[in-house]
């Protein structure tokens, strides 16, 4: 006989769930707290300020022109990342010789930590030392002008987590039945047919779990413009990230800096709870 | 765990309280890392330890970057960490950090009369109001690096105007194949600001004035037009200097691919090693100015504090005494090459013996200036890097750079009130 359903899990998630919030939630409301004062600690100033900090970011061309970056910065890396990352795991997915090592190659730039990976980019984005100017036969200063600099920075982040869409792709592609592709290919389906029909459906819910990441990811990049371009020339690829961290650790003003993550964290939670509507959805 | 954590964590604490109750006591020396072999510093530290018995000290190297030692510094200040005593400062930190009661008023180290003994800029650093809250430690400044071999090839003088600079570095490098005319540093980043204010103070220029922001004044216009023109008009500095920092220009420069260049001089040592390319064939001297005007440098080094949450204040004071005492000073520009904070030392024999470059140094030290020394000059600096980067880049005029920059510096000294 089965016991009855009663409610003896809970003393044992306890100390988890209290770890947890301890480990997450703590930070979070701190940083919510800190946001709502005025607080420059170089200053001794420390006091309640409501929501000036959020009226002022409302004001704030810089705030904007890092909320621009960012979204752009996002968007297009994500967009390339998935397409060339679908591409290769098509590939990847096909049996040819040398697979194996294949496989390893493509992985190998989201082995390199980024910081890493940004400084060999900075010497390859240099205008006369850098090998990719070398190659191109031209003179483009790709970290200087306000065009490339941004687009620069992309470039880098989609060599260096395409890797990453490409193994969540292809575990899922691995899972879509071959009798199903089989079937619809005696049933006269053409390779278009095939992928449209599908691979791609099958293949949704992967997708929209890369897009999670990937966008996440993305909207709170760091490292790579840091290191790359330090947000210049003139800010033009200054994210959110860079400017919060300006704020917070550079200039230490402690309030005005945590009202700036919490926007990254509130644009961030947006992007997912949009993304888990569509998951559930495509789940059904 | 966490139990286990918690005991650990307990133990640790224990041992260090056991230490202090001993009569040895341990001081905490942060600081970023050194140049050369580390154990010439430790040798330089285990002296301190035997002219101390008692006093045992420990140093810690923090990251490389200055702006994560910045981080390390604030985060563990601001919540009065008691974890180490010594720490050295930038010059640009020292007032801020006053300002916030995070480092101990040490004026007492330095008699008035020994004042005069260190270099007026970086005594400036350290002072806030009127009072002396770190010690110099070794100092920096820009220097013009210049190809003695070239100017002699077409026997030109070495640059005294900025002017004289651009036709010198144009004539040069239009003759030579693929050499360029000036290298500097102007990505956004402090080493902008750096370059940005040597121009503009060479021209008579000025970003605060008694407190007040003066930023947006014609003779700052010319200084930042002329750093733009260096780019596209005369053509004598290539765009990359618009994203470049000290390490490439040094490279660039290094391989021969250049006449002139800004940079600090860490650099003059490691071209003159054995077997480098421009082995004796580069000179220092100071940076050119706008005519009818002074050259200028921007001053950099290093700064030795006491953390005002010490548990040992007074060992601590020793060990600043100690580093920065012109034994110390000399000893660590034999070894490391670092350039002593103290004037006397450029006349020590066995210093010019090792570093002949030193002898040249001087006058240049004699007159760095210190970028403004405010409390306020972390967030001033901030506003800066991007408009100056704008303007050099052309993607604003400099008027309309320094006219946002001005409104934004005005909008931070009003922040206190």
């Amino acid at each position: 006989m089965n016991p009855p359903p009663t409610d003896r899990g809970t003393p044992f998630v306890a100390p988890a769930l209290v770890l947890l919030s301890l480990i997450t939630l703590y930070p979070v409301l701190s940083v919510l707290a800190l946001s709502l004062l005025h607080k420059l600690p170089l200053f001794g100033i420390s006091r309640f300020a409501g929501l000036e900090n959020y009226r002022f970011l409302l004001t704030d061309d810089r705030f904007w022109n890092a909320f621009r970056n960012t979204v752009y910065f996002a968007a297009v890396s994500v967009s390339l990342e998935l397409l060339l990352g679908l591409a290769l795991a098509l590939l990847l997915n096909r049996t040819f010789p040398f697979k194996g090592i294949a496989t390893a190659i493509v992985l190998v730039p989201w082995a390199i930590p980024t910081v890493v990976s940004a400084r060999m980019w900075e010497w390859m984005y240099n205008t006369d030392l850098g090998i990719l100017n070398h190659l191109l036969g031209v003179k483009i200063n790709w970290l200087g002008s306000p065009f490339w600099a941004l687009n620069a920075a992309v470039f880098m982040d989609v060599w260096k987590t395409t890797p990453f869409t490409v193994i969540l792709l292809l575990a899922g592609l691995r899972v879509i039945p071959r009798e199903l592709l089989q079937a619809a290919r005696i049933d006269g389906a053409g390779a278009w047919q095939l992928f449209s029909r599908i691979t791609l459906p099958m293949l949704m819910p992967v997708i929209l779990v890369v897009l999670i990441f990937r966008t996440l990811d993305a909207f709170r990049v760091f490292d790579a413009v840091y290191v790359l371009t330090g947000g210049g020339p003139a800010n033009t690829t200054e994210t959110l990230s860079v400017y919060a961290y300006k704020v917070l650790f550079q200039t230490l003003q402690f309030g005005y800096g945590s009202t700036l993550s919490v926007v990254v964290f509130l644009c961030v939670g947006a992007i997912s709870v949009l993304y888990i509507r569509l998951l559930g959805r495509a789940g059904q | 765990m966490l139990f286990i954590l918690a005991l650990l964590l307990a133990y640790g604490c224990q041992e260090r309280a056991d230490e202090s109750r001993r009569d040895t006591a341990t001081i905490v020396f942060k600081h970023g890392k050194m140049a050369g072999d580390p154990r010439s510093f430790r040798a330089l530290l285990d002296r301190f330890e035997q002219e101390n018995p008692g006093l045992r000290v420990r140093d810690e190297t923090l990251p490389s970057s200055t702006d994560e030692q910045h981080q390390f510094y604030a985060i563990n200040l601001q919540a009065k960490s008691r974890d180490f005593d010594v720490l050295s400062l930038d010059v640009i930190w020292v007032s801020a950090f006053a300002r916030a009661g995070w480092i101990k008023d040490i004026s007492h180290l330095i008699t008035p009369g020994e004042r005069q003994s260190f270099f007026p800029g970086p005594l400036e650093a350290v002072t806030f109001n009127d009072r002396v809250y770190a010690i110099p430690w070794y100092i920096d400044a820009g220097v013009l690096y210049y190809r003695k071999d070239l100017l002699e090839k077409y026997s030109l003088p070495v640059p005294r105007t900025w002017q004289e600079l651009a036709a010198t570095a144009r004539e040069i490098s239009s003759r030579e194949k693929g050499i360029y005319g000036y290298l500097w540093q102007g990505r956004q980043y402090e080493g902008l600001v750096c370059n940005a204010l040597e121009f503009i103070w060479s021209n008579g220029g000025e970003i605060l004035e008694q407190g007040r922001p003066v930023i947006n004044a014609p003779r700052n216009a010319e200084a930042l037009t002329f750093m733009a023109d260096l780019i596209g008009k005369y053509g004598v500095s290539p765009p990359l200097v618009t994203t470049a920092t000290e390490e490439p220009t040094r490279e660039l420069f290094g391989s021969g691919k250049a006449v002139f260049m800004r940079n600090w001089p860490y650099a003059w040592a490691l071209y003159n090693r054995p077997g480098a390319v421009l082995r004796s064939k580069v000179g220092i001297a100071p940076l050119p100015s706008f005519p009818g005007h002074e050259s200028a440098s921007t001053l950099g080094g290093w700064q030795l504090g006491v953390n005002r949450y010490s548990p040992n204040p007074n060992a601590a004071e020793k060990l600043v005494r100690f580093l920065t005492s012109p034994e110390s000073q000399k000893r660590l520009a034999l070894a490391v090459g670092y350039n002593p904070a103290r004037r006397a030392l450029y006349k020590d024999p066995d210093l010019l013996r090792e570093h002949p470059g030193i002898a040249s140094l001087y006058a240049i030290f004699m007159k760095a200036r210190p970028r403004p020394v405010t409390p306020y000059y972390l967030m001033i600096t901030q506003v800066l890097q991007p408009e100056f980067s704008a303007a050099i880049s052309e993607i604003k005029n400099p008027e309309a750079a320094l006219a946002s920059a001005q409104q934004q510096v005005s909008r931070i000294l009003e922040m206190e009130q």
